[in-house]
């Protein structure tokens, strides 16, 4: 277990370096058109060939790969501080306003969450630019993603308020913000933290999703999901079988991911 | 347990109608929900096109819209898709069905395979049958539902089962932390210790510990399962709720969407519920 570990580490800092280094790795940038050569087979130029467009598609993946993995972190970093509010401030009253939280949070969690965003995504424009398809949709993301972990930071923050040295730092006059700064925050860091984890996996699968239906990221702005996009042209799944690249280096990623969250963060 | 059902059937009640008033507001301000693709008709007289204006602006009004949906629906009444010119009730009768046959089967095969290779896992223990297991649950769990949806479309294979291989890593996982778990408790290692063997350690020692506690995964598989049915509905191109859905979200079609807003948040509350009850019912019987 530890050498798979490894290899999930090792998978996730190359492709983390990969991305960084994109400008350097790429042949051409994700938009530049090589007409003279569209739908061309892999070479030496063009590691996986071009797309219909005449668009390298290693360039594209590449990109694709750095808009999903600096993004998804950000919408997942913007989930866990909403979910840290909402769970936190129902911890923290208790009474009225835990049960109005937890009303909401009931009310998020009782439409699954596949279904909600695809729906939320197709009722919103469509035609937009990709700076703002992109923005539109990892903020969609982070918006309707939070409730499954506030539930967690509620239960979390809700015993912490019962803790003995809570109460003494009550006694001792501390209260409100001083009292949430300095005990209750430190104390729901690993919880947060691992909801942020947990989500970044979750959030880049549902972009593709998203992207996958075109409802992601608008062109000629890559992303992992919009690269699925080509799934599309079946039929030449068979002759071009490296139209499958972009899956298969998903299913990688995702599965480091998976790997590296531990089996109490995998359960809850 | 009067007490709880009656909490229960007000919490469903209350949530449906959160729901369906959440998508209402949602839809209404969506952009482009005030114009109608059937004011282009040039066929249309101009009496027609007011009239379709006339319906839209009373759509646009939410609280009495959906004051006159509740009252309407009291009487079994559903409304008409504006989109699909056709009594909601009536495309609910033929696509439920289609998506309710593909949820079945999808949880179906995926707790079937679920359990059993998590019970493999559990009783032979061998590294290959490990490595398999946990490798086809990784690589389900990384698949986007929309990708694997197109994958079986050129392999001709039942898109159903695509949603079976997705709900399968979720019951996978569960089900083999719970079993390792049970399989460390006390009494569980002095029944080992004195000889019994696997088999009947499993069945008379852990499934009684670990079957409540699975219990409560039913619904959250359904969740998941009615969840990666909707892209997959879409790229099959299979007639069921997901894809009636997506029309009616892309098509801004107030009433369809409210209606199936409400048909599926009443699957998944009702699926938690009743595993929540099965489970406590399970746990006091136990102790």
């Amino acid at each position: 277990m530890k050498s798979v570990r490894l290899v999930a580490i090792a998978v996730l800092v190359l492709t983390a370096l990969t991305v960084l280094g994109a400008r350097y790795l790429a042949p051409a940038g994700y938009e530049q058109q090589f007409r003279e050569m569209p739908q061309a087979a892999p070479s030496a130029h063009h590691l996986l060939g071009t797309d219909d467009l005449g668009r390298d598609r290693w360039a594209r993946l590449l990109y694709g790969m750095r808009v999903s993995l600096t993004l998804a972190p950000l919408a997942a970093l913007f989930t866990t501080v909403l979910a840290g509010l909402v769970g936190g401030i129902a911890g923290y009253f208790g009474g009225w306003t835990e049960r109005c939280c937890k009303l909401l949070i009931d009310l998020f969690l009782s439409v699954p969450w596949l279904f909600l965003l695809i729906t939320v995504r197709a009722v919103l424009p469509l035609n937009v630019s990709p700076e703002a398809s992109v923005t539109v949709t990892f903020a969609l993301l982070g918006l309707l993603g939070w409730a499954a972990s506030a539930r967690v930071i509620c239960a979390g923050a809700k015993n912490l308020m019962k803790s003995e040295f809570i109460w003494m730092a009550r006694a001792s006059g501390f209260s409100g913000f001083k009292l949430i700064r300095l005990h209750l925050l430190p104390n729901l860091r690993g919880a947060l933290l691992a909801q942020f984890w947990i989500s970044i996996p979750v959030f880049i699968i549902a972009e593709a999703n998203l992207g996958a239906l075109g409802l992601g990221v608008s062109e000629p702005l890559p992303s992992l999901g919009s690269l699925l996009r080509e799934l599309q042209d079946a039929v030449m799944l068979r002759p071009e079988p490296w139209r499958l690249l972009p899956l298969a280096v998903l299913i990688v990623v995702i599965s480091s991911f998976q790997v590296l969250l531990n089996k109490e963060e995998v359960r809850s | 347990m009067l007490r709880f059902w009656g909490w229960a059937v007000l919490r469903v009640a209350a949530v449906m109608l959160m729901a369906s008033f959440a998508s209402a507001m949602l839809m209404r301000i969506a952009p482009g929900f005030s114009s109608d693709d059937q004011e282009l008709n040039s066929g249309l007289s101009s009496q027609s096109i007011q009239a379709i204006r006339q319906a839209r602006l009373m759509d646009a009004d939410i609280p009495h819209f959906y004051a006159s949906y509740v009252a309407s629906l009291i009487h079994g009444d559903l409304g008409a898709s504006r989109s699909l010119n056709q009594p909601v009730k009536d495309l609910l009768r033929e696509r439920l069905p289609v998506t309710l046959f593909n949820l079945a089967f999808a949880l179906a095969v995926g707790w079937l395979l679920g359990l059993a290779l998590a019970i493999a896992a559990q009783i032979w223990d061998t590294r290959a049958l490990s490595f398999f297991a946990n490798g086809l649950s990784g690589t389900f769990i990384s698949t986007p539902a929309a990708a694997l949806a197109l994958v079986f479309l050129l392999l001709r294979w039942p898109p159903a089962f695509a949603a079976a291989l997705l709900v399968y890593p979720k019951v996978y996982r569960y089900t083999q932390n719970l079993l390792q778990q049970s399989s460390e408790m006390p009494h569980v290692l002095t029944a080992r210790a004195k000889g019994a063997g696997p088999w009947r350690v499993l069945a008379w020692h852990i499934a009684p510990i670990a079957f409540p506690q699975l219990i409560a995964l039913v619904g959250v598989s359904i969740s998941i399962g009615i969840g990666v049915l909707l892209p997959i509905e879409v790229v099959s191109d299979v007639a069921g709720i997901g894809q009636l859905a997506w029309h009616a979200a892309q098509a801004r079609d107030l009433p369809l969407l409210v209606n199936l807003t409400m048909v599926v948040t009443f699957v998944t509350v009702c699926a938690t519920l009743i595993s929540d009850a099965a489970q406590r019912g399970l746990s006091r019987s136990a102790a």
